[in-house]
């Protein structure tokens, strides 16, 4: 079982007909999960096993998905509700679409076990909207597991009902936040709500709500059928377990990987990703999506794949998207996308985000047009530093932190684009 | 409305924590802005408003909780017991700076032309709590200016700050749902769905709590400096409901501008349009100036005040009593009929008394927030007053009885709020063809009507001491008189003093 590059989520990756429920019960212990937690398991056996595997929320935050599942009050009547957030938009991220590709109803079955353990007959997952073939790939899913009898009433003669629908917002980043998936759910604007309320107590409609990531979900047949002990044995005490990783950038082998965390970063780079493309080197590395902090490649030696060696570096493991910066690019223009994004995708609620998102981006125009004052390149920190750690939700700090470390770690090239235009290819 | 809810409520269980170096004990779940705002702590805030949801996106009113890492919005934050919060340390104070600062960023600064400068929150909070020198040196957003969002409000979207506060508005107290928020990240925009306005009686509320010159009031817009208003508390003489009202004016030059609603049980923050416009009757465009008397040749003239105390007595004297009617309409103070009923009624003995009542009224509707049929701020005080001179206290419009009861004389207390009387110019006609009424009156309407005799200029609700009883005969004071607009008003008491004068004397 401990094999060097083992697979928990991509297990029937490659198989022929990867995707449909015949090949998940044939031929990669599929539905056994669910059948053993509905056959005997208690709701707190469940997430006492999920708590003692570690597994953290491969969303981005990294928080423990046993202790989320257990702040659902007990005893509290009335509906209550599982959510599948499968909203992947954080940019660089693509490993989630690819689990939805591989096999749909690792998602199903972890979800029938998640809403047991909660206490949930009712479930969705919300698709980013831009995912079409996807969305197609998880609607046959969910037809297949109701015809095959496992979602709806009764399942396995337990006496538990769960029933799954889909749903797909109309491609929002902020959708992916917890909270503003759950008002676009609710067929509100897609913003996040004002905390407290947690949605663990008033969620979706006002009821018990825990959102979980797809690729949490999908851990959660694995752990339940092999043990948290199993499970530990590939990661880090504080990460255990594997992770999907989408590297991008001038590779060979761009793709998603499925890794223990702790995996050294080389080896992500050069086994999985097959090294940079002839004549390009590392100029920098963004570990886990937009909003993480930009590594040089001096921080990049000696770095593994886990949540706590990219805390000690100050950046995040996020969501796994591992963006590759090569020499060619400038940091100058990928700055800019980085915050235009950000300033095109906040919701507008909270006044440090909307005015701070649309200063950075508004003084990254005056950089590439080259119409701004020097001082607003220190003027981005300025800006970002406050914005941070201000507004309900976390865009206003996915924004300001990679932006602090652009401009700590490449203030020469902006210094040296603004004022005459080297660094970038094509001005 | 929900006050009254409060009031049966049982008495919580309070809590103690600690603000700035003071323990404050308040009940259970209150949270520290609703805690500092009792207390007069002051957090700087523009989202939060105690007559709504929370809302907790203009960031501002960012506190420091002992030993927990982040700042914290005080707004949706419960106070619970021994908890130690600062407004005071130097992270929090930089962090309002900064919270303003991003309020300000897109704003286009035109205070020299925007209504709401002299009462905005932006001009309040950059003096006490701003950086005072900008960072943002980039051409700022542009949004729609000046767009028609309803009869009442004029709506800049670029002055606007996004804090929500019309939008729940329009949810939570209108529940008309009017408003939206369009658009995300820095083009938001405050906005009506399209094709649609806003319609409802309570427009001007949203100019009210928007904490800056995004809604402006068609009505007051441009016409006068907030600084130059001196505003005094009264009470609304627009319908039963009596919402307590501040009025602005300027003494100095005799003009009234606005009413706006003052916090109290009885309308909570809001009041309606129509409320708003009882200060135009005020103005001396819409007064009657002075006393007018008829002379032995039928002339009608100008007149003194003690001049046309005189007639009046000596009219009275000429007839006999029981040929002597009152007509009252219920827009007067308690006080005024106590004085007036003392001296008619109890002392000459008057008996006919009648109500002058809107015939078109309809008593029972009400608009379900604060708006009621009854359009007179006193039908309560008058049925009372009618009682304790052992008159029948029904509510009932006598007009038709008074125009065939034979009275020889008459002496008629004329509404104050001439446009909730529809049928005031028709009655005025039918009064005028009477033998002889004495019309007290704040309007220059009746001067109007030839066949007035005898008119005496009263004092309107602004300018004098008093009190109403609402529909429910809860008291609403008149208690901070403005000088009145015209020379020669004076009210029902002063009025019925002197004639009660110069009757006795003249005996």
């Amino acid at each position: 079982m401990s094999e060097a590059k083992p697979k928990i989520i991509l297990r029937t990756e490659g198989f022929p007909d990867q995707r449909s429920i015949k090949t998940y019960v044939d031929k990669a212990e599929g539905y056994t999960a669910v059948r053993k937690v509905l056959g005997g398991l208690s709701r707190e056996q469940v997430i006492e096993e999920v708590k003692q595997s570690g597994l953290r929320g491969r969303g981005g935050a990294g928080f423990l998905t046993g202790l989320k599942w257990s702040f659902v009050p007990k005893d509290m009547p009335g509906p209550k509700y599982l959510i599948c957030n499968n909203d992947e938009s954080e940019p660089g991220t693509f490993k989630d679409r690819y689990i939805c590709t591989v096999n749909p109803h690792q998602i199903i079955e972890g979800m029938i076990i998640a809403a047991y353990a909660i206490g949930a007959n009712k479930g969705y997952i919300y698709t980013r909207w831009e995912f079409q073939e996807e969305i197609g790939y998880l609607e046959t899913a969910i037809k297949e597991a109701y015809e095959a009898g496992f979602l709806g009433k009764n399942l396995f003669g337990s006496g538990f009902d769960f029933e799954l629908d889909h749903y797909s917002g109309a491609g929002a980043y902020i959708c992916g936040e917890e909270t503003g998936l759950i008002s676009s759910l609710e067929g509100k604007k897609g913003q996040p709500k004002v905390k407290p309320p947690f949605p663990a107590v008033s969620g979706y409609l006002g009821r018990p709500t825990i959102v979980n990531n797809t690729e949490t979900l999908a851990n959660v047949p694995w752990i339940i059928n092999h043990g948290a002990k199993a499970f530990r044995q590939w990661g880090t005490e504080k990460s255990p377990g594997t992770k999907l990783f989408s590297i991008s950038g001038a590779l060979n082998k761009p793709g998603v990987y499925e890794v223990p965390l702790g995996y050294p970063f080389a080896s992500l780079l050069n086994d999985e990703g097959g090294g940079m493309q002839a004549g390009r080197s590392l100029k920098a590395l963004i570990p886990g999506g937009a909003s993480a902090p930009v590594l040089t490649p001096t921080e990049c030696e000696g770095l593994t794949m886990d949540y706590e060696a990219m805390a000690q570096r100050g950046t995040m493991l996020g969501s796994g998207a591992v963006m590759i910066i090569d020499d060619r690019q400038s940091i100058a223009e990928l700055l800019k996308v980085t915050i235009e994004f950000f300033a095109h995708e906040s919701c507008g609620q909270c006044t440090p985000c909307r005015e701070g998102t649309g200063w950075l981006n508004n003084i990254m125009d005056g950089i590439l047009d080259r119409s701004a004052k020097p001082d607003n390149i220190e003027r981005l920190r300025t800006v970002s530093r406050n914005m941070g750690g201000k507004t309900i939700c976390a865009l206003s700090d996915a924004c300001a932190m990679p932006v602090m470390a652009f401009v700590q770690k490449f203030s020469d090239e902006l210094q040296a684009y603004l004022a005459a235009g080297s660094g970038s290819h094509s001005k | 409305m929900s006050q009254e809810s409060q009031v049966t409520q049982l008495p919580k269980e309070t809590i103690t924590f600690n603000l700035n170096d003071r323990d404050i004990t308040v009940p259970k779940g209150t949270t520290v802005m609703e805690a500092a705002h009792r207390n007069n702590v002051y957090i700087p805030h523009f989202c939060w408003h105690p007559g709504l949801s929370i809302a907790g996106v203009c960031r501002f009113c960012l506190v420091k909780v002992d030993n927990r890492p982040k700042l914290e919005i005080a707004c949706n934050l419960q106070a619970t017991p021994g908890m130690k919060v600062s407004t005071l340390l130097p992270e929090v104070k930089e962090a309002h700076k900064w919270a303003l600062e991003f309020h300000l960023v897109n704003h286009p600064l035109d205070c020299p032309i925007c209504d709401q400068a002299g009462e905005c929150k932006l001009q309040d909070f950059y003096m006490e709590v701003g950086k005072y020198k900008s960072e943002m040196d980039r051409p700022k957003v542009l949004k729609p200016k000046a767009l028609n969002v309803g009869s009442e409000l004029v709506l800049d979207t670029e002055r606007c700050i996004l804090c929500d506060r019309c939008v729940r508005f329009e949810q939570e107290v209108t529940k008309t749902g009017a408003l939206g928020i369009f658009n995300r990240g820095d083009r938001a925009i405050v906005g009506t769905f399209p094709d649609k306005k806003i319609e409802h009686n309570y427009q001007d509320n949203l100019v009210d709590i928007c904490p800056v010159g995004a809604f402006t009031s068609r009505d007051f817009r441009f016409k006068q400096r907030v600084w130059f208003l001196k505003d005094k508390p009264a009470v609304c003489p627009g319908c039963s409901t009596g919402c307590h009202v501040n009025v602005y004016a300027k003494p100095e030059v005799r003009t009234y501008y606005r009413v706006k609603p003052r916090e109290s049980a009885v309308n909570s923050f809001w009041m309606c349009d129509t409320g708003r416009k009882t200060y135009k009757h005020l103005n001396q465009d819409q007064r009657l100036r002075f006393p007018v008397a008829t002379d032995s040749a039928g002339k009608r003239k100008r007149v003194s005040t003690a001049e046309a105390v005189a007639s009046l007595v000596a009219q009275l004297r000429s007839v006999a009593v029981q040929d002597v009617a009152l007509l009252v309409s219920p827009q007067y103070t308690c006080e005024e009929y106590a004085a007036f009923f003392d001296f008619f009624v109890k002392k000459l003995g008057v008996t006919k008394v009648f109500q002058w009542r809107e015939p078109t009224e309809k008593l029972e509707e009400f608009d379900g927030l604060l708006y009621r049929g009854d359009h007179n701020p006193n039908t309560f005080g008058l049925s009372e007053a009618l009682a304790k001179v052992g008159l029948p206290k029904d509510v009932k419009n006598g007009f038709d009885d008074l125009a065939h009861s034979g009275a020889k004389l008459v002496i008629a207390l004329a509404p104050e709020i001439g446009f909730q009387f529809p049928s005031l110019d028709s009655q005025f006609q039918r009064l005028s063809e009477l033998p002889f009424v004495s019309v007290w009156t704040t309007s220059a309407a009746a001067y109007n009507v030839q066949g007035f005799k005898h008119l005496l200029p009263l004092k309107g609700f602004a300018e004098k001491r008093g009190s109403f009883l609402n529909y429910q005969g809860k008291v609403g004071e008149l208690a901070h008189p403005f000088p009145a607009a015209v020379d020669d008003a004076h009210d029902v008491v002063e009025v019925v003093t002197a004639v009660a004068d110069v009757w006795a004397h003249a005996l």
